[in-house]
């Protein structure tokens, strides 16, 4: 197993090395230009040729890529373009924001998707079979963004049981921190929760007919330990793919949800830093974004290896 | 006995509340502003937008704007302009908040870095700035330039402490004079901005908060959340569905500020070199007639927005009552003026787009289709469409022009053969040329207000920039907010008056 985390962690550097040319040579072939957003509608044409040399923009972009990526490697992704906020600082306080929200709605998934799909499976064609399954072509069909405003004027401008906009850190209280982030978590994780549910459900009906559960039943194992230890360890295999899929999903859903509630998070900074076409923070954000992808999926494996000895590597 | 304890008493409590007044005049309570941009930078010489809320607590101007759009004393107490030179005497007493004293020597390093940076575009006309005296601040001008105080009275005018330049994180780390002191550790970076009472400010009586926050909600349903649950005072909007949605909520008001944004379309091949019809004067009259600015109005800008056939707005000290109406909606009289045109068929011309103007753009193309000419809408990245209007890639284009710009800038922009955004360099009008001079020749608005409501009759005769809306400056607040009534709104500007803010409760 110590070998796969290494094996990984090791592709993890030429992979960073593809993603960050890709985005250094898309981001520059983009038309627009960071300096006019800088100057404003006012610059003179020599105001942008100054700014334009002092931000390295006249150097060839093979230049500028050598002279970043020698930086990145020393630890150092730069500045943004438009102040002295260093991007490894943008990126270091918004990676928890992100990351809280999505392992949050992670865990609702995973909650209510396991609990759905297992309720589901336990009794086929029931009406709680029909209720789940509705429930979960609802959860993947409705936007988050849309549910996240019902959530929001429901339970924050009607109730007042929740803020409407904003993020608390954990650091500084745990209640408003968990205020903060329970609706837009909810609104993120369901669409996710849905999916977990139809898989759990498809595995668990299979699993449930297999001999072992017919014989775990024969032994006069109770319901509860025949359906959590043998046939959910078993399902999980294949949920456990999902799950590793649907973070990744939730890590992208997340830049819309910030959005509607107004939390500063990762997504909220990479729509800025497109919108200015600020070339480092956006490196600094693609690289982020692709070590979390990176290492979910290598979780993923960890997780499968440890349910399942057969997948584990040799 | 009793009466001697209860005496006792209120005499202490009386005395411990003279001993708390100092403390209460260092203010109470919170006030929060929500704005609908992120902040970019503090450093208010490399300020070339929006933002200016996260600036005006730290920062003060050596003039203000009073509520009519009068230039008033600040940090400068007095000016006298003689030619090219600008005498500014400055108000004594007055200190940084990190312990430097404001002089005229850091007012001259202030100007001169605004000149030498070069993105505060009223400074482009300051050659450079001395100190007479301890507080007498010497400006020489390259030209002469009526519009000096009214650029002192912005960003070109806020004063920053001179050891502060040098520090590279400026643009975080502001150090004015301003009644509020930034506070970096409880500040948090792409969310909100904090600001506590400046210990050392010069008029301590108009410090009426404990504690000023300004938050960054880009997202105008967020930020209408927020003002619903209370989680902000006020913030501001665009004409947009949200700020439709508060004009229309009970417990909450929309403030119409002075200034806002006025959009047009510009007709830059005005000599008709790629599209020849665009030298006809009818052409573009019947153009300016063809667009049904209330439908338009209601339409894209959900009602909040004016009717215009100016570059200013009512209330504006240049705004010229005469041109109301000049362009109202006449379809009939549209046709009539294409038919006697030298293109009676009609015609086509591409206009570039980005997103925002989408909508506005194609309404127009449904106007202009009235009357026989096609707007082939051409799309352009975000960000690119102040450049592209520079370039003759294309005959016409669309802008927005802020109102409480000094006219002295429509004719840099647009009029003089080499204007920003004439990029034909087409020649003007003698007429128009000699009022855009006659318009510099004073610094007195009451002066320069005929010449300028002239040179916007001469714009509608000429008809090569189109007016079309003006959306006012719009403010949400909350109703305690409303009702608040040390809640003044700077002139021109999204942002509140901080001097003499209290809170709401």
């Amino acid at each position: 197993m110590l070998r796969l985390i290494v094996q990984r962690l090791l592709a993890l550097i030429p992979l960073l090395f593809i993603v960050s040319v890709m985005t250094f040579s898309f981001t520059s072939l983009l038309p627009s230009d960071p300096v006019d957003l800088i100057l404003g509608e006012t610059g003179t044409q020599e105001q942008h040729e100054m700014l334009r040399e002092r931000m390295g923009l006249n150097e060839p972009i093979v230049v500028r890529y050598v002279q970043w990526l020698g930086r990145a490697v020393q630890g150092d992704l730069g500045t943004s373009f438009f102040n002295s906020v260093s991007v490894s600082t943008a990126l270091m306080q918004r990676l928890p924001v992100t990351l809280s929200l999505t392992l949050v709605s992670a865990l609702i998934a995973v909650v209510v998707g396991v609990a759905a799909g297992i309720a589901a499976a336990l009794r086929p064609r029931s009406l709680i079979d029909r209720l789940a399954t509705v429930g979960a072509t609802f959860g993947q069909a409705i936007p988050n963004f849309w549910f996240g405003l019902l959530l929001v004027a429901i339970f924050a401008v009607n109730l007042r049981w929740f803020p409407a906009t904003g993020f608390s850190p954990l650091s500084a209280s745990p209640v408003d921190w968990l205020r903060s982030v329970t609706l837009p978590a909810i609104a993120l994780g369901l669409s996710s929760s849905a999916a977990i549910a139809r898989q759990v459900r498809s595995a668990m009906v299979g699993v449930l007919q297999q001999d072992y559960i017919r014989a775990a039943r024969a032994q006069g194992l109770s319901s509860r330990r025949v359906i959590l230890k043998h046939a959910l360890t078993n399902a999980m295999v294949p949920v456990v793919a999902v799950l590793s899929f649907q973070i990744t999903v939730l890590l992208g859903g997340a830049l819309i949800v910030e959005q509607v509630f107004a939390i500063n998070g990762l997504g909220t900074l990479a729509i800025g830093a497109v919108r200015q076409q600020d070339i480092p923070m956006i490196q600094g954000l693609v690289l982020v974004m692709v070590g979390l992808v990176v290492v979910v999926q290598l979780a993923t494996d960890v997780i499968y290896g440890l349910l399942n000895p057969k997948a584990r590597p040799s | 006995m009793r009466s001697w304890i209860t005496g006792s008493t209120i005499a202490v409590a009386m005395a411990l509340g003279l001993a708390a007044s100092p403390a209460l005049s260092q203010g109470s309570g919170t006030f929060k502003y929500a704005e609908q941009v992120k902040l970019i930078t503090m450093d208010p010489q490399k300020q070339s937008g929006s933002g200016v809320p996260f600036l005006r607590p730290a920062y003060e101007s050596l003039f203000e704007k009073g509520p009519n759009g009068e230039n008033l004393p600040l940090l400068a107490t007095d000016y006298a302009v003689d030619g090219l030179d600008v005498t500014i005497t400055l108000r004594q007493g007055v200190s940084f908040t990190n312990g430097e004293p404001f002089n005229a020597d850091a007012a001259a390093k202030n100007i001169n870095r605004g000149v030498e940076i070069g993105i505060v575009e009223g400074l482009k006309t300051v050659e450079s700035a001395s100190a007479a005296d301890e507080y007498t601040l010497i400006i020489r001008l390259k030209e002469f330039d009526p519009a000096i105080i009214s650029t002192l009275c912005y960003t070109g005018g806020m004063m920053i402490a001179p050891a502060a330049m040098a520090d590279p994180a400026l643009d975080r780390n502001p150090v004015g004079t301003g009644p509020y002191v930034h506070i970096k550790t409880e500040s948090r970076e792409g969310e909100v901005q904090v600001y506590t009472p400046n210990p050392t400010y010069w008029d301590k009586d108009k410090i009426g908060l404990a504690r000023y926050e300004v938050w960054e909600i880009p997202d105008d349903t967020a930020r209408l959340n927020a003002l619903k649950t209370g989680q902000i005072d006020a913030g501001n909007w665009l004409s947009n569905p949200q700020a439709a949605i508060i004009d229309r909520t009970p417990d909450l008001k929309l403030i119409r500020n002075n200034g806002g944004l006025n959009y047009h379309v510009i007709i830059s091949d005005r000599e008709g070199t790629v599209v020849p019809a665009f030298a006809d004067p009818l052409v573009r009259k019947a153009m300016a007639l063809s667009i049904d600015r209330e439908g338009f109005n209601k339409a894209i800008q959900f009602g909040l927005a004016a009717k215009s056939f100016q570059p200013y707005g009512k209330g504006d000290w240049a705004y010229d009552p005469a041109l109301e109406g000049v362009y109202d909606y006449d379809l009939d009289k549209a046709r009539d003026l294409m038919a006697q045109s030298k293109f009676p068929d009609g015609f086509s011309f591409d206009m570039p787009s980005i997103p925002v103007y989408q909508s506005r753009l194609e309404a127009l193309a449904g106007f202009f289709k009235e009357i026989g000419i096609t707007m082939n809408i051409a799309p352009q990245e975000p960000g690119t469409l102040a450049r592209v209007s520079r370039t003759t890639a294309y005959p016409a284009t669309n802008l927005v022009w802020n109102t409480i710009t000094d006219p002295k800038f429509l004719a840099l922009r647009y009029v003089y053969d080499d204007a920003n955004y004439n990029p034909f360099k087409a020649k003007p009008s003698e007429t128009l040329l000699a009022l855009a001079e006659e318009g510099l020749t004073s610094v007195e608005t009451e002066v320069r207000a005929p010449v300028y409501r002239k040179m916007a009759e001469q714009l509608a005769e000429e008809a090569f920039l189109i007016f079309v809306t003006n959306a006012p400056i719009l403010i949400g607040t909350s109703e305690k907010t409303a009702n608040n009534p040390t809640v003044v709104y700077r002139y021109g500007e999204d942002s509140v008056n901080l001097r003499g803010l209290k809170a709401n409760d």
